[in-house]
Formats: structure tokens, sequence, C-alpha cells
């Protein structure tokens, strides 16, 4: 008899603790997720000339700074988030496994590139079965695009997932320089930039050469509750973004005294980041095709529906190759 | 009565399993949020025959047990020495007093500039989690055996060395022995959290890596198989080997009931 009443009493409140949950949402709030990195320069403009404020009335704006992506894509899966900004692979990966959600838009293009201090590695048939590489996780663009390029060169395309060290790119940097283990380092700028400038190292593989092709670095992707919910929003904030990549493709001068703040670099720096070949801030959204394609056949997704409007909000902004 | 506890410890399970079954079945959560046990199941499974999980698993265990080992020989070291001599013992309590406070993951970025990101930084953080708690355990447990066990051996007639065989090893055994369980915990703390930062560090890494690799493709019933698998080990370890000794020793001896 006691023990089919605790019995009874642990069901309870088991049940009733876990209705509790659910997390309520404030009305009228947006909260918007990016990460470090020049890549993410116009969320950051958005934010300092309060450029969101101006196209809406009367709402709460919550902006949040993630450490990685699996963090941003947690953050929308329990509602916290409604705007990310994340590379397209891991909006696949999550649009595979049931993420309701799709891409509002491009945000940037990038050069992205492998570079190691090794002489005597000139491609990547050089890299060696003992030799590190530093990328941000599995699963990243960093990762695809040099399985992507394992693929093409090699036919295989996980031939250096066993050689792979998940580190935050300023670790990877660091821990590249330091000249040991790390033989290598798929990174993004402005950290690619200081590896360029630093004597010794150099570019085994770029970003392009990989995908065969132009490709949106970060895009900016929305939740199917917020979307759904608070339209007017939505449209506010799609057009704050817009403007957002017009300013500082615009007035490159203007924004870098604006970052310079945020980045902790000299205004110079940042001048020449933003405007360095192939930093193209834009709304457009490039390789979304390339990127599902390799991912399918390496079956890092099993796509179904591939129409875009499945994946994107607004199909205008697509650009096929 | 043995029989009957085991009984108890799967009734408590099951229980705990159904009430997960139900609450998945309501479908109040999403099941991106809240697997189904079933799925999870069929993911350790999967993990377990056809992927690199078993692989994982051992390399996990194998630095585990190695870093314990080494921790306890340190620890024994250190106490004796500590139990033996002042000056010891005081520059002992020192290091354990700035040591212990210090979560080795705080330690994670001077650890990747001196050991690198591989096996030896792994282990490095894990002894560091496990060695302190290890001598505070034993310099108690030596301290607390009542001086007139020594001066009964020293009456017979035993050295030194017997004194501490026959004496002084069985009469700190309990307190031995808690020091290896809090070590075993966080071993296994310092072992996953390790690896989550650290990556592989071999060729297909350990449960941490696979905890790890599990949340960056987004599959949830995979980070719970990851996380029963840990659960399962914990029990068994503590059923079966910590049980085991202390009914062969200090519980046959009377020293705990």
């Amino acid at each position: 008899m006691k023990k089919l009443i605790s019995l009874l009493l642990i069901t309870i409140i088991s049940i009733s603790i876990l209705s509790g949950c659910g997390g309520k949402k404030e009305e009228n709030t947006i909260t918007i997720a990016d990460q470090y990195g020049l890549a993410y320069a116009p969320i950051q403009i958005m934010k300092d000339t309060n450029i969101l404020e101006k196209h809406t009335d009367n709402i709460n704006i919550k902006w949040k700074k993630l450490a990685n992506t699996a963090a941003i894509r947690e953050a929308m899966l329990a509602g916290v988030v409604d705007i990310g900004f994340m590379a397209i692979p891991p909006f696949l990966i999550g649009k595979d496994k049931g993420m309701k959600w799709k891409i509002i838009s491009g945000l940037s293009m990038s050069p992205l590139g492998l570079m190691t201090y090794k002489e005597n590695i000139k491609t990547l048939a050089d890299i060696g079965k003992n030799d590190r590489i530093a990328l941000p996780q599995p699963g990243s663009i960093q990762h695809i695009l040099l399985a992507m390029a394992a693929e093409r060169e090699f036919g295989d395309a996980s031939r250096f997932d066993d050689q792979l060290v998940t580190m935050a790119h300023p670790d990877g940097m660091n821990s590249l320089l330091s000249k040991k283990e790390i033989t290598a380092h798929f990174t993004s700028p402005p950290y690619i930039f200081k590896e360029s400038k630093e004597k010794g190292i150099h570019q085994i593989l770029s970003g392009k050469e990989a995908l065969d092709g132009e490709f949106s670095f970060i895009v900016g992707v929305c939740t199917e509750d917020f979307y759904n919910n608070h339209p007017e929003i939505y449209r506010a904030f799609v057009k704050s973004l817009y403007q957002s990549i017009e300013f500082i493709n615009n007035n490159s001068d203007e924004a870098a005294s604006l970052l310079t703040e945020n980045y902790d670099l000299p205004k110079e720096e940042i001048k020449e980041y933003i405007t360095w070949p192939g930093m193209n801030y834009s709304k457009k959204i490039l390789g979304l095709d390339e990127f599902i394609n390799f991912m399918q056949e390496a079956k890092y997704i099993d796509f179904k529906n591939k129409e875009l409007s499945q994946l994107l909000w607004e199909v205008d902004l697509y650009e096929k190759q | 009565m043995k029989n009957n506890k085991l009984l108890q410890r799967i009734f408590w399970i099951i229980l705990l399993a159904l009430i997960w079954q139900i609450v998945f079945w309501s479908g109040r959560f999403s099941p991106l949020v809240f697997p189904s046990l079933l799925e999870i199941s069929a993911t350790l499974i999967d993990s377990l025959f056809n992927g690199d999980l078993t692989q994982q698993l051992l390399f996990s265990l194998s630095i585990i047990f190695q870093s314990l080992f080494i921790s306890l020989l340190l620890a024994l070291f250190f106490s004796l020495a500590a139990h033996y001599s002042e000056v010891v013992a005081s520059l002992i309590d020192t290091l354990v007093a700035v040591a212990h406070p210090l979560p080795g993951i705080a330690l994670m970025p001077l650890v990747l500039i001196w050991f690198g990101a591989g096996r030896q930084a792994i282990l490095f953080i894990i002894i560091h989690s496990v060695l302190w708690p290890m001598v505070l355990n034993l310099r108690t447990g030596f301290s607390s055996i009542p001086e007139i066990y020594n001066l009964v051996g020293e009456n017979y007639g035993l050295n030194r060395l017997q004194i501490l065989i026959q004496i002084m090893a069985p009469a700190s055994l309990p307190y031995l022995l808690a020091g290896l369980k809090i070590g075993w915990a966080r071993a296994w703390r310092a072992l996953i959290s390790a690896e989550m930062l650290f990556g592989a560090v071999n060729s297909s890494g350990g449960l941490g890596w696979y905890i790890f690799q599990k949340r960056v493709f987004f599959d949830l019933p995979g980070v719970f198989s990851g996380i029963i698998l840990i659960i399962i080990i914990g029990i068994l370890v503590e059923d079966f080997i910590f049980n085991k000794i202390e009914k062969k020793t200090i519980k046959k001896w009377g020293m705990k009931s």
C-alpha cells in the first residue's frame, strides 16, 4: 500500500512539473542571434544604428551572440531565438531532422580557406595521416567544404574525418600559429586574413575551389512560428536587414568606424577586411543546390522535399549558378 | 536480500522508462525535443554494433582506468609522505588547498598549450580532478586511525612496513574506497567535458566526442543514447565492482553496515 502511494505521488509530481514547462513568450518580442566574425558585420550595423527600431514601434528587440551554430539551432528549437544567422550546411542538417524553419536571405559571401604552416604541404594530397586539421565542428560549413574537396580529389568524402580537431576560430588560429600538432586550420574572416598575413602560413584550399563556385557563407534563418505569428515584425526585420547590407556596401568607411569598437580592431584594418576581394555582403542566396546535392550523396542529410518554397521564405532571392 | 535489491532497482528503472514513454506518447512535446525511448534504444544499439561507439567506449574507459590508477598511486604516495613527515604534510595541505577548488576545465587553455589536444591533455585533466579529493580522503583515513592500533602493532614487534600493510591499510580502507568512488565519478565528468572540448584525440574519439558529434548533427536520440550508456556503466561499476569489494572487505570486517 505504501509503495502504491509513493508511486502515485511520484507520477503526479513529475507530470505536474513537466506540464509547467514550455515557456511562454512575450508578445511583440524579437530575439536575433548571431556569432562572432566579420561575416556578421551587417547585424552589428543594424544593432548599432537602430535600423530595426526605426522600422517598428514598441517592440522589444533582443540580441544574442552565441559561440557556435549548434547553440543557435538549439535556442531556436527551444523557442528562445526567432531569427538566427548561420551557414547553409547546419541549416540543412536541422531542416533534415525536422526543424520548422526557412532561410530569409543571404548575408555574406566570404573567403574561406584551409591554412597550414608546413611548407611541404602544397595540396590536399600532401596532408599526411598524422596531420591534424582544426575547424569549428563536424557538420560546419568548413567541414562540409573539406569533405567536398576530398570527395572530388580522392573520391572519399570522409578522408580527413579522423584527423579533425574541434576548435573555435581564435583557438584554432593560436594553435596553428604555435606550429605544433595542429598543422592546418579551416577558417573564415578575420582569422583567415590575419593568418595569411603571418610569415610562413599559406593556403592549401579555398572555399570557392572546394565547392567549385560562389556560395553564401552566412544566411539568415527564421522559425515558422515567428514568421506566421509576427508577419509585421518579420517584414520590418527583412527591410532592416537589406538596409544594413546596403549601408555596409555603400559606406564602408563609416561602417568600419562603427565596427571598430565591437571587433576590437583598428578602423583601417576593419575597412581593409570588409572590402577584401571576395568579401561581399549580399542578400542573394548562392550555393544552396551544391550543398544539398553533395550532402545528400555523402549521406549527411536525406532530404525528401527539395522545392525551394520549402527552404526559403523569399524564393526570389535564390540564384542558380 | 540481494535479489530483492536488484528487483527494486529494475522496478524503478522500468517505471521511469514508462513515465518517459507516456510523456512522449502524450505528444505534449515535439519529438525533436523529447524523443521516444524506442528510438533512443534503437540508436544506441545501432551505434554499438554498427558504429564506432564500442570502440569509443573502450577508449574512454581505458583513459579513465589509467588515470584512476595513476591518481591512486600518487595519492597514496602523497598521503603516506604527509603521514610520516610534518613538513611534507603542510606542503601537501597547501597544494590541496590551491588545486582542489580549481575545475579542470578552467585549466583547459593552459593544457592546450602545454600538452596539445591529445590523450595526455585529457589524462592530465582527469588526474587533476581525481587526485586531490583522493588525497583528502586518504589523509582523513590515516589520521582517523586510533593511535592505540599502532601501539598494539608495535607491542607485537611489527616494523613500519608491517604496521602499514597489516594495520593502516585495512583500517583506512573505507576512506580509500570512498575516495575511489568519488574519483570514479569525477573522472567521468572530467573525461566527458574534456572530450567535448578537445574533439577526437585518437581516430574515433571517446564517449564525450560521440555525444558532441550527435549534438552537432542534431541527432537528439543519439545524444540521449550516449547519456544512457554513461548511466548504465555507472550503475554496473557501482553494483558489481564497488559493492563487491565492500562486501568482501569492510562489510565483512564489520567496518560498514
